[in-house]
């Protein structure tokens, strides 16, 4: 299952940017996430979900972007 | 060339709104009382209530510690009294942007961001990448000039308690010389936190209480003081000439007629009565004022022992035979030591004490300490309808003395 919902919900009750409005597709830099606070999201997810991002997925500027990566992470971990 | 304050803001323990403030400090309300009951030992603080959604989004909060937003939030209502707006939304700052400076005081800088990485560091667990942002002391200035997009000077003061009377200083000497047109000067101080409380307790000028006393425990200049409480909050004022002010036809609160700038030079933390002196001489004299003319001092007063002692020392001997008609208030006792933005809230309470003809008192007396011998204003406010001029005095650890002398429109 997609962790899209999730994730939006995450950075709607953090950031207060709304589903509604947000693009998934869109550009995080864009809609005013900058890198360090995109890190301090990453942190959250990262704790969210128990898992580890790699350094790989440091250019992730999206939140569908980022719905894809915790989902190919998620499924490696469940295989592994 | 004079110096006027047109604007006043504040985010303050007494609340956002200058005359609320004003008169809650003239009925002698404290806003001190106990936080932190798991600490070992009772503190007590005058923290300040604080809507951050009024100023920030959610995201505009990332990496922005509480000394940063109450900065933005007081430098914003600054402006506003003063009748100016945001730049970035192509309303007038009262002068081009690189004509306009930021000058602030802050202590320490971001303490929720540093305990919070501290503990988090400590415990093995994640610290917040915009740790380091969120906490440098000149983060708060920053804040201020990216809000309103202010482009000239944009600096900080750390040099302890004076440093928002330093800052308010050096705005006003930025003025004179014609560098600046229109500044934001004051300070901000956010420290009420378990890590920097404990630092404070160990350093042994917090005032003691009993349960269920701590709106009281700070008594300046009374035989029985025993110390300080910390608080926490911003103010700036807006400072321009006075040929700027009319020419935009803003009102002006006071001319903030004299500086005074000193240095002990003799012990860290221990203060000194001719250091304290120099600092009085200088404003008085920028002013071409004499002690007899001046009515008011809101005092550094921050209940030590010794530094109300030596502070009193300064004051007889500078005010000689005039002392009596010098009126004094340590408004601390109700709003506790705001350190790095002390100086701009006791500036803005000075100002408005000028502007009203009223005294804040110098509360919780018990008995006055005849060693001080100073004329104190009583346990609530005081009518001084002839009051001409007033200053604001601050001295800090590090031995730099800062006094701002105001005077009546």
């Amino acid at each position: 299952m997609s962790s899209l919902v999730e994730i939006q919900e995450l950075i709607h009750k953090k950031y207060g940017l709304d589903p509604a409005t947000l693009d998934p597709h869109a550009s995080l830099r864009e809609a005013g996430v900058d890198s360090l606070t995109l890190v301090e999201f990453l942190f959250t997810v990262e704790d969210h979900y128990g898992i580890s991002v790699p350094e790989k997925y440091s250019d992730i500027d999206s939140v569908a972007a980022l719905a894809a990566a915790v989902d190919e992470l998620r499924a490696a971990q469940t295989t592994a | 060339m004079r110096v006027v304050v047109s604007g006043i803001g504040l985010i303050s323990p007494h609340g956002d709104d200058n005359q609320a403030m004003f008169t809650a400090l003239l009925r002698g309300e404290s806003a001190v009382r106990q936080v932190f009951p798991e600490l070992p030992k009772p503190a007590a603080a005058a923290t300040a209530a604080f809507d951050e959604s009024r100023w920030f989004s959610k995201l505009q909060l990332a990496g922005v510690d509480r000394v940063s937003q109450i900065a933005v939030a007081a430098a914003d209502l600054a402006l506003k009294d003063a009748g100016l707006g945001r730049v970035s939304r192509g309303e007038a700052l009262g002068a081009e942007p690189e004509r306009v400076g930021v000058f602030t005081g802050c202590g320490m800088g971001g303490a929720t961001a540093l305990d919070t990485a501290y503990q988090a560091g400590a415990a093995g667990g994640r610290v917040p990448p915009l740790t380091i942002p969120a906490f440098m002391p000149n983060a708060p200035a920053a804040h201020v000039a990216m809000r309103h997009g202010v482009k000239g000077p944009v600096l900080t003061y750390s040099v302890a308690c004076a440093s928002a009377a330093v800052a308010i200083s050096e705005a006003a000497k930025a003025i004179r010389a014609g560098e600046i047109d229109v500044a934001i000067a004051g300070g901000s101080e956010a420290l009420i936190v378990p890590g920097v409380v404990v630092a404070w307790q160990a350093m042994q000028t917090l005032a003691t209480f009993a349960q269920g006393e701590a709106a009281r425990c700070c008594r300046p200049f009374s035989a029985d003081r025993s110390g300080f409480v910390l608080g926490e909050g911003a103010a700036f004022l807006v400072l321009e000439s006075d040929a700027h002010a009319k020419a935009r036809g803003a009102r002006a609160h006071a001319v903030l007629a004299g500086t005074g700038l000193s240095c002990d030079a003799t012990h860290l933390t221990k203060p000194d009565a001719p250091g304290q002196g120099r600092a009085l001489r200088a404003a008085l004299a920028q002013a071409g004022l004499q002690p007899a003319d001046v009515g008011y001092c809101n005092a550094h007063g921050t209940a030590t022992k010794i530094g109300d002692l030596v502070e009193a020392e300064a004051l007889r001997t500078v005010w000689g035979p005039a002392i009596g008609g010098l009126r004094v208030s340590s408004t601390k006792a109700l709003h506790g030591h705001l350190l790095g933005a002390t100086g701009a809230l006791e500036a803005a309470i000075t100002v408005l004490a000028l502007e009203q003809g009223r005294l804040p008192p110098n509360a919780h007396v018990t008995q006055s300490d005849p060693a001080c011998g100073l004329n104190l204003v009583g346990a609530v406010g005081e009518a001084a309808p002839d009051l001409h001029a007033a200053m604001s005095n601050s001295f800090a650890f590090g031995g730099t003395n800062s006094v701002l002398l105001f005077t009546r429109v």
